[in-house]
């Protein structure tokens, strides 16, 4: 066993081997390596399925209760201070490295069918390579810089990912907002870092949160200011797990192939900003006011992303605003003190939501079969439709996926969110109901894509739906449901032919093995892994607990089970999700109350909702028109005061000049007394001074 | 011969210079000779450089080695002196690396190549006798002399608006070094002895107004070449003119020039003075990064977004100078070394896109990533290193950098978050306006109408060459920085003790040294 943790640090550096071998060749032998194809993908999930032995068998002795390790080398170091870097293995990075390995494993798998006939499909790999291998430093950072440093890197990866089809102008404008907003949250977490860096001297996670606490209470620092601190450094967790208000770079990341958006947008990266609270927890454990807004963060995140997610109509995208919402969920149980059971929800949703989206690109897939390649089309649930009967594998699984999102005994999400739920509602009723009504509209929403999108007639040749998606694309308007022309008039006068390529087929396909496998291997997660942490025996909690807790006080909190109140508690959730449920499929199975009807009643909250609460609007007005107009007002500056005056002076010099060569006799000698006298009257009178 | 007391530095400063005399008696009518011979002469001397320091050079003595002093003209006490420390010693390294970069990315040169070739060589002379003389009046001759050079190839070889960018750059440069000449005569003939060794000029002890004085002229003169704002404005026009060689040389090497200046003379010999420009320093180098990343925000022509981005990176170097800091200065001094580097790369990137666009007006491209895959993947590599992205050498410098100010004891509390604060938003608006460049080069829907006429070729095998050949120092300084920090360290720690001396206020141990040591057995507990 003590080899298997000496050589942990392969886990992430193999993937990246199998990245550089790729590079390498797409650099120096471009044409032979995007010949090989599908060689270079057997190489790299090779790699990582080494990885991924390695991290069950850290997993497996951590459970059998191996004490944790770490390994540092003295990275940099100037004068008295020294920088370490290295690999820390406990309960948490062996839990996350199973998760990371696993996911990638699969999604990887996936890519092959996906991506087959993309011109791409090799770099593609080499990006998931290096993806896998940053997101993997990431998890078993020993300190605050290296997270930092992987932290960016899994950044790069995600805007390398996002612009992957960089001739589309939406990936090219996405990728850019992504890294951009995540930097915003880098910023706060770089301020953060420093700040307790400043106070504490250490990186280290358990020192930084020991020595602050002392800090504060021998008053040595005020304890406004640590707030501030722990404030600033979760800032880089709401960037990076699209909490409000930096989420808007989120549902715009969909533009990336959908491979990406499962593992990278879903699964992984995104719930590394949750990873990170939990590092930090040692400091933000003393610092209420940080928990709080930790806890509300995620709440209100929660919410707004449930709201969004109803009136979409891209699949893709609703999908995101549901991680937006489940990430809130997390959120909130971390700032609660629900350290087990927000990364257990993590855990549970990466299996689950990995599944849903590689589930939505089976179906984009199929669709794209029928409508052709465009992302308009082939991710809008209008034109979907009755696909359970094309692609039956990918509509149980989306079915199952659903069940677990919803909470639905016994399936995996019912034990995260019911146990978020339940510490929720010991913290703090107010954000209890919150998120219940949430879990409500959570069914709603997930059931309304599944109903629009498995259920009913096949609405995919229906070229009025069509023509009127194409329009509303070009008009740049999201499409209202109430019928062309309603609420702009040039959707009646642009003219967007319909293309009618008759090699296309009539009706979708299910995918091929290599795409359905993963569905079928992440179902069974999906299905099963929420009874490692059920109420009356929660292996979970008793492996992943807060480093301050003691094992002792664990199982103690694990022991005082409650039936009654688990069954209020769990009852009351699964009561709403049914209503929410109900509703779907009155509305979009059965068709017995008309969306359309309820959307024009409650038109402005139907606009609200649909226009993503008008924040990109107001994020483009105040910071994208904002900067650049700051940009160009400066360089108007630097261009006629700043250079202005220097050429101001150039032009007088040479008027004075003109006039001053009269006076001038040309003789070297002159000059130099001059200059010598100068010098010499200067050091005289300094010297006496 | 001995090699040890062979006179390395002498060789290496005069190799090209010598062999760039040679280049008119070269029968070479269409230049093609010419530029293997340079690129060899180049080879040669950076092996030099590379033998010289290998051999010779200890990373623990803080002091000058590889000393030569020979009298040159005794009557006025010049003497051709040269060393190296831990300044000197990595920029004399980079310059070597650089030039001879910058010749291979010469290659294309068709016009008048021999008189080129020959004052490439003679600027590689020229830049390393910079960082190496010991002498203050012929540190001004030689900083005056590689002048010359630049302004020739600005002005034969620049762009439409060339004679104005090379008359601004002369007038600018050339104005500033006036007051290292008079700084250099009042400190030489300051107190008892008479001497332009810059040792015993750093050993003398000036009064402090005397200081201030000096101190705020030879801030003019390096500020120009930093550039500081306002002092900056020629560089814009001059990195926009010229081509893209010279374009490596002025951001990759000139620019540190003034950097260098600065630590050694405005540091290392007014370390009073310093004390009480610090502050300065640090406002300027905030001005800079946030100032010159907002204008290349706004810039449409890509040659002087880059130059700009370049006066932003600078900023950094004030910032960890003025820190009071080993971490500071040693971010300080990795900055200038990381922006050389990175700064080369992109301006010859910059110079590879205009061969093929044949514009450099962001709104004439778009979508050009298309045809040019290697290109593209080049172009992204280097604007993600010059935005900071770990595991390159740009964030290790910054990061430097901040840690060593935000712990630094020298300032009031609320001095040092202001300037964490201002100096981090750099942080966010430098990818802001490298991705938003990136993605109107490359990314998008193609340019029909720059489709129509130019055929967009990808690169050849030299251009990867060159950009593989810098990106390797980048990510190594970037994956283990102590390869670099190590050699000049002993140099910088010595330096940053001396300026802590000056102020009065401080303790003699570095402001963390207490912490540290208690850290440390957390971190050695944890080892095992």
């Amino acid at each position: 066993m003590e080899t298997l943790y000496q050589y942990a640090w392969l886990i992430p550096v193999l993937p990246l081997a199998g990245a550089m071998l790729i590079g390498l060749g797409l650099i120096s032998y471009n044409k032979a390596t995007n010949n090989l194809r599908q060689l270079n993908a057997v190489v790299v999930i090779c790699l990582l399925l080494v990885s991924t032995v390695m991290s069950f068998g850290l997993l497996f002795s951590q459970i059998q209760g191996h004490e944790s390790y770490t390994r540092i080398f003295e990275w940099a170091a100037a004068g008295d201070f020294h920088l370490s870097m290295g690999y820390t293995i406990d309960h948490l990075s062996a839990l996350m490295l199973a998760i990371v390995t696993t996911v990638a494993v699969l999604v990887m798998i996936y890519t092959d069918g996906y991506m087959a006939h993309d011109p791409g499909y090799v770099r593609f790999f080499a990006y998931l390579s290096i993806f896998s291998s940053s997101m993997l430093g990431l998890v078993i950072s020993p300190n605050l810089v290296q997270i930092y440093i992987f932290w960016e890197l899994v950044g790069m990866c995600s805007y390398l990912l996002i612009g992957f089809w960089y001739d589309r102008t939406p990936a090219a404008d996405a990728c850019q907002k992504a890294f951009v907003t995540n930097r915003v949250g880098d910023f706060g977490l770089l301020l953060g870092m420093l700040g307790i860096y400043w106070a504490t001297g250490s990186f280290e996670f358990d020192v930084m949160g020991e020595r602050l606490q002392e800090l504060v209470v021998s008053g040595a620092i005020a304890w406004q200011l640590a707030t501030l601190f722990g404030i600033l450094v979760f800032l880089g967790p709401v960037a990076k797990s699209a909490q409000f208000p930096l989420h808007v770079w989120l549902p715009d990341a969909m533009e990336g192939p959908t491979p990406i958006s499962a593992l990278i947008h879903a699964a992984t990266m995104v719930a590394a900003g949750v990873f990170l609270v939990a590092r930090m927890y040692p400091v933000f454990e003393h610092l209420p006011v940080v928990m709080d807004a930790i806890a509300w963060t995620g709440c209100f995140t929660a919410f707004l992303g449930a709201t969004i997610a109803i009136t979409q109509n891209d699949i893709k995208k609703g999908l995101a605003y549901s991680t937006i919402s489940q990430l809130g969920y997390m959120t909130m149980a971390m700032g609660v003190g629900a350290y087990g059971a927000g990364l257990f929800h993590l855990m549970t949703h990466a299996y689950f939501k990995a599944m849903l989206f590689l589930c939505s690109g089976s179906v984009i897939h199929g669709m794209e079969a029928v409508v052709g390649h465009d992302p308009v089309l082939a991710q809008d649930m209008r034109l979907m439709g009755g696909l359970r009967k094309y692609m039956p594998i990918t509509a149980a699984t989306f079915a199952i996926g659903t069940l677990a999102i919803c909470g639905i005994p016994p399936f995996a999400g019912f034990w995260s969110k019911d146990e978020i739920l339940g510490a929720t509602f010991a913290a703090n009723p107010a954000m209890w109901l919150v998120g219940w009504l949430t879990a409500g509209m959570t069914a709603f929403y997930m059931f309304r894509m599944y109903f629009s999108t498995f259920e009913g007639p096949f609405r995919g040749n229906d070229d009025n739906i069509r023509k009127e998606l194409l329009v509303a694309a070009a008009t740049g308007q999201p499409a209202v449901a109430f019928g062309p022309g309603a609420m702009d008039v040039r959707e009646l006068q642009s003219d967007v032919e319909v293309k009618h390529d008759h090699h296309h087929s009539e009706h979708p396909h299910e995918s091929p093995l290599t795409m359905t496998f993963p569905l079928m291997a992440l179902a069974v997660p999906s299905v099963l892994i929420g009874l490692v942490g059920t109420p009356f025996a929660n292996y979970f909690e008793a492996f992943i607990h807060p480093p301050g807790e003691e094992m002792a006080a664990v199982i103690e909190h694990s022991e005082e089970f409650n039936l009654s109140e688990f069954l209020i508690m769990g009852g009351s959730s699964v009561g709403i999700a049914l209503i929410g449920i109900t509703l779907a499929s009155l509305m979009y199975l059965s068709g017995k109350i008309n969306p359309g009807a309820i959307a024009r009643q409650i038109e402005p909250l139907y606009r609200f909702s649909l226009n993503k609460w008008y924040l990109d609007a107001i994020n483009d007005f105040l910071f994208v028109k904002g900067s650049r107009r700051l940009a160009r007002q400066v360089m108007e500056v630097d261009y006629r005061v700043v250079d202005g005056a220097v050429n101001l002076t150039g032009f007088i010099t040479l008027i004075t000049g003109e006039g001053l060569k009269y006076f001038e006799n040309g003789r070297a000698q002159f000059y130099a007394l001059i200059l010598f006298g100068g010098v010499l009257g200067f050091v005289i009178f300094f010297g006496v001074t | 011969m001995n090699l040890a007391e062979f006179p390395w530095l002498t060789f290496i400063i005069l190799f090209p210079i010598a062999a760039a005399v040679a280049i008119p008696l070269i029968p070479d009518k269409d230049g093609k000779t010419v530029r293997w011979y340079s690129l060899v002469v180049g080879l040669i001397d950076f092996a030099a450089i590379v033998i010289a320091f290998y051999n010779n050079y200890d990373f623990n003595e803080p002091g000058l080695q590889l000393v030569e002093s020979y009298p040159w003209v005794p009557q006025f006490d010049l003497n051709w002196s040269v060393g190296a420390d831990g300044l000197s010693m990595p920029l004399i390294l980079l310059t070597g690396f650089i030039t001879t970069l910058a010749i291979m990315a010469a290659w294309p040169v068709s016009l008048k190549p021999k008189l080129f070739y020959f004052l490439m060589l003679a600027m590689y002379g020229g830049q390393i006798a910079v960082f190496a003389v010991q002498d203050m009046l012929l540190f001004f001759l030689v900083w005056e002399l590689e002048l010359i050079p630049v302004y020739l190839i600005l002005s034969i070889w620049g762009g439409y608006k060339r004679l104005y960018a090379a008359t601004k750059f002369i007038l600018y440069t050339a104005g500033g070094s006036l007051f290292i000449l008079v700084a250099a005569l009042a400190m030489a003939f300051y107190g008892d002895t008479v001497t332009f060794d810059m040792r015993l000029i750093a050993a003398k002890d000036y009064a402090l107004n005397f200081q201030l004085l000096l101190y705020a002229g030879l801030l003019i003169a390096y500020g120009v070449k930093l550039p500081i704002f306002p002092l900056h404005t020629w560089l814009p026009d001059a990195h926009g003119e010229a081509t893209a060689p010279a374009h490596m040389l002025l951001a990759g090497i000139l620019l540190k020039m003034g950097g260098y200046a600065l630590i050694r003379m405005n540091a290392g010999m007014l370390p009073d003075a310093h004390a009480v420009f610090a502050p300065v320093l640090v406002i300027l180098g905030v001005v800079n990064i946030i100032y010159a990343a907002l204008t290349s925000f706004a810039q449409r022509n890509l040659k002087r977004k880059i130059a700009y981005s370049s006066i932003s990176h600078m900023g950094f170097v004030l910032i960890g100078m003025a820190s009071f800091t080993d971490l500071g200065m040693s971010g300080a001094m990795l900055q200038m070394i990381s922006h050389g580097l990175i700064g080369a790369s992109l301006f010859f990137m910059v110079g590879a896109t205009y061969d093929r666009t044949h514009t450099l007006m962001l709104d004439e491209m778009g979508g050009v990533g298309q045809k040019m895959k290697k290109i593209f993947a080049m172009w992204t590599t280097c604007s993600l290193a010059s935005l900071a992205l770990p595991g390159m050498s740009g964030f290790v410098a910054e990061l430097m950098v901040f840690v060593g100010f935000a712990t630094s004891d020298a300032y009031s509390s609320t001095f040092k978050v202001v300037v964490v604060f201002l100096a981090a938003v750099g942080v966010i608006l430098t990818p802001i306006y490298l991705l938003s460049m990136l993605r109107e080069i490359l990314y998008g829907p193609e340019n029909k109408e720059l489709v129509s006429h130019e055929a967009l070729i990808d690169a050849e095998p030299r251009e990867v060459f060159i950009i593989a050949c810098l990106l390797v120092p980048i990510i190594g300084i970037g994956l283990y920085p102590k390869i670099v920090t190590q050699i000049y360290d002993a140099t910088t720690v010595e330096l940053t003790a001396r300026l802590r001396d000056a102020v009065p206020t401080l303790g003699k141990d570095a402001p963390l040294a207490a912490l540290s040591s208690q850290a440390a057995p957390d971190l050695a507990d944890r080892t095992n």
